[in-house]
C-alpha cells in the first residue's frame, strides 16, 4: 500500500512535468527535436480519439477529418490576417460543431455501422478539402501559413514562436491541458457515464443515463481536441493539403493508440512517441516497414487487445501477485474495466 | 501506478532517441577515418520522396536520375573544389508524400548527414520543407522537381526547379494543336493539384488566346478510378477535334484506349505528367497506332541533345525501367549542383552555393542528357519544353517553346549558344519575363 | 439518347464489379458479422495473382481466372483463420483493426513483389461491339455477363446446395446451427473462400479492361462496405442492387454533374440513410 500512495505524491507529477520542461537540452538534434513536436501533437490527437473510441466504445474513423478541420481554420484564418491565437479556438470550435452535426445522425448507428459512417465522413472531408479550390486551394493546399502570432510579454518583450524550442513548449503546454481535460473527465462521473456506455449501452439506459446525449457530448469534445491539435499542426507545418485530413493519419493514430494502450491516459502518449520512433528506425528497411508493421498489428490485437499497456499491467499484476498487498479496484475501473472488455 | 508508466515508458523512450542520436554521431565519425586513406572527401546529398505507396514509382525515377549523376561525378573522379576532392555519396529516404513524414526526413538528412542539399519531387511536401531550409546554421538547399508555378511564388531563396513550368507546356500543346486545325477542344483531365491548375490555364489560354473552344471539361480521377467511359462518352457527345487528357501516365493510356473503343477518332493534348513515349513503349507495347494525333512532351530518346540517346540506353540498362524526364532533369539539376560547388569554391555553404548556380550555365547536351540555359531570380532552372506529335505513327521532330527571353532579341541571342539544330519557337510567359 | 444510353450501359458495367464484390463481402460482413475491411485489398490480390498466371506461366485468361480463384479462395481461408478467428467473440473494432493489419500486408506485399505501377493485362476480347449505335467492347459486354452468372451460380448454391444451406443456418441462428451439428468453424472458412473466389473473379474480369495496382482495393473496398450497409446487412439481392444502382449513379453523376463530388454523394448517401436508419435499408438486427 505504501508503494501505491508513494507514487501517487504531487512530486511525482512533477518530476515528470520537470523531465518534460528540459527535455529541449535533452535532445541531441533538430530531427528528433521535429520528432518530438509531431509526437506532441499526435499524442494530442490519439488522446482525443481515446475518449471517443476507448473509453466512450464509439470507434470513430473521422478523426483526421475533424483534424483537418481544425488545420484548414487556422491555416485559412491565419492567412486571412487573424491573429492565430484567435484562429486556434474558433476552429476547434467548429470542428466540434460540425462534429455535432455529424454526430446527430451517425452516433444512432452502432459498432461496425457507426465506424463506416465515420470513415465515410473522413473521406467527404478530404474529398471536400481537395475539390473546393477556390476555398481551399484544392489539392495544392494552403502554403504560406505564418507561425503562431508572437505573445507580447512585458519586460521581456515578445515571445515568438520561430524557434523549435518555443514550438516545443507551445505543443507540450497544449498536450498538457488535452491531458489535463481528458484527466477530470475520465475520473468524473460523467467519464464513468461514457465507460457505462461503452460496457453495456442497454444497462447504462437502464440506470438512467442518457446515452445518447452522453455519446454526442464524448464525440464533440474528442473533435474540439482534434481540431485543435490539427490548427496548431496547420501553423507549425507551415502548409496543409488534403492529406492533412487523410484517413491514413486515422490509421495512424488507431494504431498508436491500440498499440500504446487503448482507455488508458498513457497508452495513447506512449504510443504516438514510441510507434514513429519505431518507424523512424525502421526507414532503411524501405517498403518492407509496412509488411512488417501490418503483422504486428494482428499480432498486437489478438494477443494483447490493450497494448503495450496492457502488457505492462499484466506483468505488473504478476510481480504484484508475489506481494500480499493488492490492486485496488477502484483504479481498475477507472483504467477501464477488465482488460478482455477494453473497449 | 499509471505515472509510475509513464515515467517508466518516457525513459525508455528517451533512451531510444538518445541511443539512435548516438547512431547518427558515429556515422559521421566514420567519415573522418576512411578520410586519412583515400584524400577525396565525402558530401552526402539528400533525397526524400514517396518511395512507396501510389507515387513510389514517380519517386523511384526521380530517385533514379540523382543517383545516376552521383555515380557519373564519382566515376570520374567526383569534383575538385579549391584543391580538395570531393565524391558524393547519395542519402534516400521514403517520405510517402507526407508532408509530416518529409519534413522530418529532411531534418534527419540536415542533422545527421550534413546534407547541403535535398532532392523532393513533390509539391505538397516541398512547401513545408520550405518553412525549415533556412534556419540560421542548418540551412540546406531544396531541388524542387515541381513544374507548378506556385513554388516561384513562394519565392524561397534557397530553392532551386528543376522542370519547365507547366504553363509553358500548356502554351507549346496548345501552339502544336492550333497548328493542327483542331478549334474544339473537350477536357478529361486528371483531379488533383496538377490538373485543377492545367484545365484552368489550358482553357484560359485556348478560348481567350486562340479563340478557340472547349467544349467540355469532365474532370476524372486518375488516381482512383479505372473507368473513364461515362467521362468520355459525355466529352465525345460534343464532338470535339482534341481530347486534352492525362494524370499520371498508365491510367492516361487506359483514358485514350477507352475514348478510341468508344469510336473516337480525333486527336489528343496529353498534359506533360503524362510522358507519350512511356504509354506507347509501356502500355501500347510500342506501338503508336491508338496514339495518332496526340501532342505532348517529348520522348526521352528524342530529346535534342547529343547525349539524350546514350543517357536513354545505360539508364535501361541499369535501372530496368523506361527512362523518364524526371530522371533526366534531375540528373541534370544534380550535374548542376556540383558545379555549382565548385564555382561556389565550397561545399558546406549553401548561400554560396545558391549564388553560384548561375554561374553554372549553359549546361550543354554533350555530357547532359538535356541542355539548361540558366537560372532566374526565384530558382527556376531554365530549359525549354520540348513538344512533339505523333503523325502517321511517328513521332515529329521535338519543337522546343523557350517561354523566359524578354524579347526577340534575348531569344535570337538564346538560340546562338543552343547546340541542338531543332526547331525553336518563342513563347512568353508574363509571369517569367521578368524573373 | 445515344449519350444516355451509353452512360446506362457504362454504368451497368461499374455496377457489375460493385455487385460482384459487395456479394461477396455480405456474406463475410452480413452473416458471419466478420467487417472484413480488407475485402478490397483482396480484389486487388485477385487481379495480380491473375495477371501473374497469364504473364509469367502463360496461362490463357479462363485458366488464370480460375486458378486465381482457386488461390484466392485459399488465402481466404487463410486470412479467415489468422486474422479474425482468434477475434470472434471481441468487440468488432478489434476485428477492423485486424483488418487494417491485414490490409496494410498485402498492400506492402504486392509493392514489394510486382512493384508500385500498375500492370496491364493483355486484353483477351478487345474487338467492339456495336448495339443499335452504342459501343462497346467484347470484354466489357463480357463483364457484364460474367457477373450476371457468377450471381446467378451463387444463389443457386446459396439456395439449393447442402453446404449454401448451411451458410444460411449459421447466419439466422449461430448457436442453434452449432446444436444440429453444424461445424461453424467450417462454415465460415467456406463463406470466406466464397468471398475472396469472387472477389478474385471480379478484379480478374476488369483487370483486361482497366489496370491492376496496389491501391486499386482500398476505395473499391470502401464503397463495397457502402453497398452493403445499404443494400441491408446479409441481404444478397440488396448488395447485387445496390452494386447496379452505385455503378448507375457513378456514371451518370459523372457524366452529368461533377466529377470531383461523385463519391461524396455515396458517402453522404449513407450518412444520410444511416440517419433514418441506423440498421441500414433492409438492416435485420444489431451488430457491435
Amino acid at each position: 500500500m505504501a508503494v501505491r500512495l508513494f507514487f501517487k505524491e504531487k512530486w511525482f507529477y512533477l518530476l515528470i512535468l520537470a523531465f518534460a520542461l528540459t527535455v529541449p537540452f535533452l535532445v541531441p538534434g533538430r530531427y528528433f527535436f521535429q520528432i518530438i513536436i509531431m509526437s506532441c501533437l499526435y499524442a494530442m490527437a490519439t488522446l482525443s480519439m481515446n475518449l471517443i473510441l476507448g473509453y466512450t466504445g464509439q470507434a470513430s474513423l473521422a478523426h483526421a477529418g475533424f483534424f483537418g478541420i481544425g488545420a484548414y481554420g487556422v491555416g485559412l484564418m491565419t492567412k486571412a490576417g487573424i491573429s492565430f491565437w484567435a484562429a486556434l479556438p474558433v476552429s476547434a470550435l467548429l470542428a466540434a460543431f460540425i462534429g455535432l452535426l455529424i454526430g446527430l445522425p451517425t452516433l444512432r448507428t452502432r459498432g461496425s455501422y457507426f465506424a463506416i459512417a465515420t470513415l465515410c465522413f473522413g473521406v467527404i472531408v478530404s474529398i471536400i478539402a481537395g475539390s473546393w479550390v477556390s476555398l481551399t486551394g484544392g489539392y495544392t493546399g494552403v502554403v504560406g501559413i505564418p507561425k503562431p502570432t508572437p505573445i507580447p510579454f512585458p519586460v521581456i518583450g515578445k515571445l515568438s514562436f520561430n524557434s523549435l524550442t518555443a514550438q516545443y513548449y507551445l505543443v507540450l503546454a497544449f498536450l498538457l491541458l488535452t491531458l489535463f481535460v481528458m484527466h477530470r473527465l475520465v475520473f468524473s462521473l460523467q467519464g464513468l457515464s461514457f465507460m457505462a456506455i461503452r460496457n453495456n449501452e442497454a444497462l447504462a439506459d437502464a440506470v438512467g443515463i442518457n446515452t445518447f446525449a452522453t455519446k454526442i457530448l464524448s464525440f464533440v469534445i474528442a473533435n474540439f481536441f482534434a481540431g485543435l491539435s490539427g490548427g496548431i499542426y496547420a501553423s507549425l507545418i507551415g502548409s496543409i493539403s488534403p492529406s492533412t485530413a487523410s484517413y491514413m493519419l486515422t490509421f495512424n493514430w488507431l494504431v498508436y493508440l491500440l498499440l500504446g494502450g487503448v482507455a488508458t491516459l498513457s497508452g495513447p502518449i506512449i504510443g504516438a512517441f514510441a510507434i514513429p520512433v519505431l518507424m523512424e528506425n525502421l526507414q532503411f528497411l524501405e517498403e518492407y516497414r509496412l509488411l512488417i508493421f501490418g503483422v504486428l498489428l494482428i499480432v498486437v490485437i489478438i494477443f494483447s487487445p490493450r497494448g503495450l499497456m496492457g502488457v505492462i499491467e499484466s506483468v505488473w499484476n504478476k510481480s504484484k501477485a508475489k506481494n500480499p498487498v493488492r490492486k485496488a479496484g477502484g483504479e481498475y475501473a477507472a483504467e477501464g474495466g477488465k482488460p478482455d472488455q477494453a473497449i | 501506478m499509471k505515472i509510475k508508466r509513464i515515467v517508466f515508458i518516457l525513459s525508455l523512450i528517451l533512451m531510444a532517441y538518445l541511443s539512435t542520436g548516438c547512431g547518427g554521431s558515429k556515422q559521421s565519425s566514420e567519415a573522418p577515418k576512411s578520410e586519412s586513406q583515400q584524400p577525396a572527401k565525402e558530401v552526402v546529398i539528400g533525397y526524400t520522396g514517396p518511395l512507396s505507396g501510389p507515387a513510389a514509382q514517380y519517386g523511384q525515377d526521380n530517385f533514379n536520375g540523382v543517383d545516376m549523376a552521383v555515380n557519373d561525378i564519382n566515376e570520374a573522379g567526383g569534383i575538385d573544389v579549391n584543391g580538395q576532392k570531393y565524391t558524393f555519396k547519395l542519402e534516400k529516404l521514403d517520405d510517402m508524400a507526407d508532408p509530416t513524414q518529409a519534413v522530418n526526413n529532411a531534418r534527419r538528412l540536415r542533422d545527421q548527414f550534413k546534407t547541403p542539399a535535398i532532392f523532393n519531387p513533390v509539391f505538397t511536401t516541398i512547401a513545408p520543407i520550405m518553412e525549415i531550409n533556412k534556419e540560421s546554421g542548418n540551412e540546406f538547399l531544396i531541388m524542387a522537381y515541381t513544374s507548378t508555378p506556385a513554388v516561384d511564388d513562394l519565392n524561397n531563396e534557397l530553392t532551386v526547379s528543376i522542370p519547365p513550368p507547366f504553363t509553358a507546356y500548356v502554351r507549346g500543346f496548345s501552339d502544336m494543336a492550333w497548328d493542327q486545325g483542331w478549334r474544339n477542344a473537350a477536357m478529361v483531365i486528371t483531379l488533383g493539384a496538377y490538373g485543377d491548375e492545367w484545365r484552368k490555364a489550358f482553357k484560359e489560354y485556348w478560348e481567350n488566346k486562340l479563340g478557340g473552344k472547349v467544349t467540355a471539361d469532365q474532370p476524372a480521377n486518375y488516381y482512383t478510378e479505372t473507368d473513364f467511359s461515362s467521362q468520355l462518352t459525355a466529352a465525345l457527345s460534343t464532338k470535339p477535334d482534341v481530347l486534352v487528357i492525362g494524370g499520371p501516365s498508365a491510367p492516361t493510356g487506359l483514358v485514350i484506349e477507352q475514348a478510341r473503343t468508344l469510336g473516337y477518332k480525333g486527336g489528343f493534348i496529353l498534359i506533360d505528367q503524362a510522358k507519350m513515349d512511356y504509354i506507347v513503349d509501356d502500355i501500347f507495347g510500342g506501338k503508336t497506332d491508338l496514339m495518332e494525333g496526340a501532342v505532348g512532351v517529348a520522348a526521352v530518346a528524342d530529346i535534342p541533345t547529343q547525349m539524350a540517346s546514350t543517357f536513354n540506353k545505360k539508364y535501361n540498362e541499369k535501372y530496368k525501367v523506361h527512362n523518364t524526364w524526371e530522371a533526366v532533369l534531375n540528373y541534370c539539376a544534380m550535374k548542376a549542383l556540383a558545379q555549382a560547388m565548385v564555382k561556389a569554391g565550397t561545399v558546406e555553404d549553401v548561400k554560396a552555393i545558391r549564388a553560384a548556380f548561375p554561374k553554372v550555365f549553359p549546361l550543354n547536351g554533350d555530357k547532359n542528357p538535356a541542355e539548361y540555359y540558366g537560372i532566374n531570380s526565384t530558382g527556376r532552372m531554365l530549359l525549354p519544353g520540348a513538344v512533339q506529335i505523333i503523325k502517321d505513327g511517328k513521332y515529329s521532330e521535338p519543337t522546343s517553346y523557350v517561354y523566359w527571353p524578354k524579347n526577340e532579341d534575348e531569344f535570337n541571342k538564346l538560340k546562338e549558344i543552343m547546340t541542338t539544330p531543332n526547331p525553336s519557337k518563342y513563347m512568353p510567359l508574363e509571369n517569367y519575363i521578368n524573373r | 439518347m445515344d449519350l444516355f444510353l451509353q452512360q446506362i450501359l457504362n454504368g451497368i458495367m461499374l455496377g457489375s464489379t460493385y455487385a460482384v464484390v459487395a456479394l461477396g463481402l455480405t456474406l463475410v460482413f452480413g452473416i458471419l458479422h466478420i467487417p472484413n475491411f480488407a475485402h478490397g485489398h483482396l480484389y486487388m490480390l485477385g487481379g495480380y495473382v491473375t495477371f501473374f498466371f497469364i504473364t509469367l506461366l502463360g496461362f490463357g485468361f479462363w485458366t488464370a481466372m480460375i486458378s486465381s480463384m482457386i488461390i484466392l479462395a485459399l488465402i481466404g481461408i487463410l486470412v479467415e483463420r489468422v486474422v479474425y478467428r482468434p477475434l470472434r467473440d471481441q468487440p468488432h473494432i478489434n476485428s477492423f483493426i485486424s483488418a487494417i493489419g491485414a490490409l496494410m500486408f498485402l498492400e506492402t506485399f504486392v509493392v514489394v513483389a510486382w512493384g508500385p505501377q500498375g500492370q496491364r493485362i493483355p486484353n483477351p476480347y478487345p474487338n467492339p461491339v456495336e448495339i443499335g449505335g452504342i459501343i462497346l467492347t467484347q470484354q466489357r459486354l463480357l463483364v457484364i455477363i460474367a457477373a450476371i452468372v457468377l450471381i446467378v451460380l451463387l444463389q443457386l448454391f446459396l439456395k439449393k446446395t447442402t453446404p449454401g444451406t448451411t451458410i444460411e443456418a449459421v447466419a439466422q441462428n449461430r448457436e442453434g446451427a452449432m446444436l444440429v451439428g453444424i461445424n461453424v468453424n467450417r462454415v465460415s472458412s467456406m463463406t470466406f473462400a466464397i468471398s475472396t473466389a469472387t472477389a478474385a473473379a471480379a478484379a480478374s474480369l476488369v483487370a483486361p479492361i482497366f489496370m491492376i495496382s496496389p491501391s486499386m482495393g482500398a476505395l473499391l473496398g470502401m464503397k463495397a462496405f457502402v453497398i452493403v450497409i445499404l443494400g441491408g446487412l446479409g441481404s444478397v439481392p440488396g448488395a447485387i442492387f445496390g452494386g447496379y444502382i452505385l455503378g448507375l449513379i457513378e456514371a451518370l453523376g459523372g457524366g452529368y454533374i461533377s466529377a470531383d463530388y461523385k463519391d461524396v454523394f455515396a458517402f453522404g448517401a449513407l450518412i444520410l440513410i444511416l440517419a433514418i436508419r441506423p440498421t441500414g435499408l433492409f438492416g435485420r438486427e444489431e451488430v457491435g
